[in-house]
């Protein structure tokens, strides 16, 4: 026996980047989320090479979770091709090794900014949620360690407070992305900043959902199958963004999450935020064959 | 016709990069030597916020990030975590430091006496424009003194302890891999001593002045005397596998102890980080006298200011800022728009409730 057989040659750099006890402290920790579901577990965050708030807690999840076989996906805002995904997919398959896809269907792990895809998830994806504030009472309490006991406490009148207060000044309730939401009848959690659009397509999904903040050191999850229930009054139902009936301009799909283009004259044009829900459609219509797989929301709607 | 998905998003960011690093042109390891040379207080105030002791590779990370500090400091800090912990280097006592420079303000002389050591505090700061006109800079040689001044000292509140003036903090046994590290485990409040110690050390310079300035300026309760300011270099000791303690070399630190009256004894704040940094030492330590018994959300407290002088953290979040936010905009413009409508439709009919 020799000492080379008992070590591996030198490398730059860790399988992933992080090395054995990042990851390890992070599945301790992913573990654990998924135990409590919605309850923010502090961890260590390790600097990765990319700025804090700019994916670094996905990624260092993404990262954990990877292995040569997987096939992963990220987007931004719903897109494929935005300059922040491309360089965390680049990034992770420059050190993983892994395959990418911008096929949601075909995803092994998505990583995602903001946006669920349209398409329904499966029992053997993972989702991972970029979290930029993982703490939903921040608006009413900015400090982090009385609002830990706030919800050690389920502590949540003046996150209800808030709600009213919006409804009696505007109407409605005014939060528009981040939509408070109470996960497992027991943790109110962010849903990241997703629209109110997406929050019905965590509730009793079949993946797993890992939501985690690399600059504020928290991670959460929201297990398969597992209720995430919008904060709202009995009588003032949830509301979506209005884009049900909307049609994108430039793949003619209806009834999904879009982006709106100001355009000269003064009117604005439509098109579908989840890129390869477009992508996919012209494909279809186009005649290359149907890829579209099954979407959560139906003619606009999201089934109750 | 056909979609084309607008696939420029890669090309576009590596392009972007080329036309960054096109300004510093291509540099080899003679640039890294002439900025570690030139710029040794640049050099130590990147080493400690990246709480990385290397001169070479700080040296690089300016090269490499052509001077954007926050860019230095996030490579190392990320060279860093990815390098295995090896050893924990033994405990420094103060009077082991071998000190260029020692200051106090608190009394006329001390023991061991006022060491000024290198410093610009008493140069009439005037710009030497006469290099731009081809001159050389040559300072004048040092005249070395006739008595050096002793390398070892104890610190001052050394002797305000014995004096029953101040309460030393009691001493922590902790050793080795039980010292609580904050680059492997979460912040969490109350913060555990030797995690603020090492959030201030590794602190953005900057952050930790404007709000230490804060402090001194009447938004803390303490009022600082510079009890001693440190400049020194220190022995780091650590332990060979068969059991032998060695020398892995010497690293520059600065310290800081500031003290305020507390009732009848003093209260002291410290601070202590790689690499000379005198600015950041004194206004860290002035928090750290501010924070016991700190107001909840006050600049002085623990959670506000540690939270708020990561400057990884700070800047990289202020950076995003400029990532796409359209989808959050879209989301908010919907419930905007939906209440307006709303308001124009009811106002009529309906009373508005009392606000």
């Amino acid at each position: 026996m020799s000492l080379s057989t008992l070590t591996k040659p030198w490398e730059a750099m860790s399988y992933g980047f992080l090395d054995g006890s990042a990851k390890r402290e992070l599945r301790r920790k992913m573990l654990k989320s998924v135990a409590v579901p919605g309850c923010q577990m502090p961890y260590a965050s390790r600097e990765v090479p990319m700025a804090r708030g700019w994916g670094t807690g996905g990624l260092q999840v993404s990262l954990t979770l990877v292995n040569p076989q997987t096939r992963v996906k990220v987007i931004d805002q719903g897109a494929d091709d935005s300059v922040n995904a491309a360089s965390i997919r680049r990034f992770i398959a420059r050190v993983a090794g892994t395959h990418t896809t911008m096929d949601t269907l075909e995803a092994d792990l998505i990583q995602s900014r903001h946006r669920i895809p349209e398409e329904i998830l499966r029992e053997d994806q993972v989702l991972v949620l970029q979290v930029p504030n993982p703490e939903p009472l921040r608006p009413v309490q900015p400090n982090m360690s009385i609002a830990r006991q706030m919800h050690a406490d389920a502590d949540y009148g003046r996150m209800w407070l808030q709600l009213y207060e919006q409804i009696v000044r505007s109407g409605r309730v005014m939060q528009g992305a981040s939509y408070p939401s109470l996960v497992n009848g027991r943790h109110v959690m962010t849903p990241s900043p997703i629209p109110r659009w997406d929050v019905p397509k965590l509730h009793m999904a079949k993946h797993l959902t890992i939501l985690s903040a690399g600059r504020e050191k928290r991670i959460f999850a929201v297990p398969p199958f597992t209720r995430v229930e919008p904060l709202v009054f009995s009588d003032v139902p949830y509301k979506v963004e209005g884009h049900g009936h909307l049609t994108c301009t430039r793949s003619g799909t209806t009834g999904f999450f879009m982006n709106e283009i100001p355009q000269d004259d003064g009117s604005s044009a439509f098109e579908v935020s989840d890129s390869e829900w477009g992508v996919k459609t012209i494909r279809a219509h186009d005649g290359e064959g149907e890829s579209r797989g099954e979407t959560w929301y139906k003619d606009g709607e999201m089934p109750q | 016709m056909a979609y084309v998905a607008t696939r420029g998003g890669e090309r576009a960011i590596e392009q972007s990069e080329r036309l960054f690093r096109e300004e510093m042109g291509s540099f080899d390891r003679y640039r890294v030597e002439e900025v570690k040379k030139s710029l040794p207080y640049l050099i130590d105030r990147v080493m400690g916020e990246a709480s990385l002791y290397d001169e070479d590779l700080a040296a690089l990370a300016l090269a490499q990030t052509g001077g954007e500090l926050y860019e230095a400091v996030l490579l190392l800090r990320a060279w860093r975590t990815s390098q295995p912990r090896l050893q924990v280097a033994a405990p420094i006592e103060q009077d082991t430091l071998f000190t260029h420079r020692r200051i106090s303000a608190a009394f006329k002389d001390i023991p061991g006496g006022q060491v000024l050591g290198p410093t610009l505090d008493y140069a009439h700061r005037i710009l030497a424009t006469d290099v731009l006109q081809g001159e050389t800079y040559a300072p004048d040689p040092v005249e070395p003194a006739a008595d050096p001044s002793p390398a070892y000292q104890p610190s001052v509140s050394a002797w305000q302890a014995d004096n029953d003036l101040l309460d030393p903090p009691a001493e922590d046994l902790t050793k080795g891999n039980d010292i609580p590290d904050l680059t492997r485990e979460p912040l969490l409040f109350p913060s555990k001593r030797a995690h603020t110690l090492q959030s201030l050390a590794r602190a953005e310079t900057g952050g930790v002045l404007a709000l230490g300035y804060a402090a001194m300026r009447g938004y803390g309760q303490a009022h600082p005397t510079v009890n001693e300011l440190r400049l020194a270099e220190a022995d780091i000791a650590v332990i060979h596998p068969d059991g032998r303690q060695f020398s892995a070399g010497r690293v520059k630190v600065s310290q800081a102890e500031v003290v305020d009256k507390k009732g009848e004894k003093l209260g002291i704040g410290y601070a202590a980080t790689f690499g000379w940094n005198e600015v950041k030492c004194i206004a860290a330590a002035t928090l750290d006298l501010n924070s016991p018994g700190a107001e909840k959300g006050s600049a002085t407290e623990e959670e506000f200011f540690l939270y708020h002088t990561e400057g990884v953290e700070s800047s990289g979040f202020c950076i995003h800022f400029k990532l796409p936010h359209y989808v959050t905009f879209q989301s908010s413009l919907d419930a905007m728009r939906d209440a307006k409508a709303k308001k124009g439709a009811g106002a009529s009919k309906q009373q508005e409730p009392a606000e």
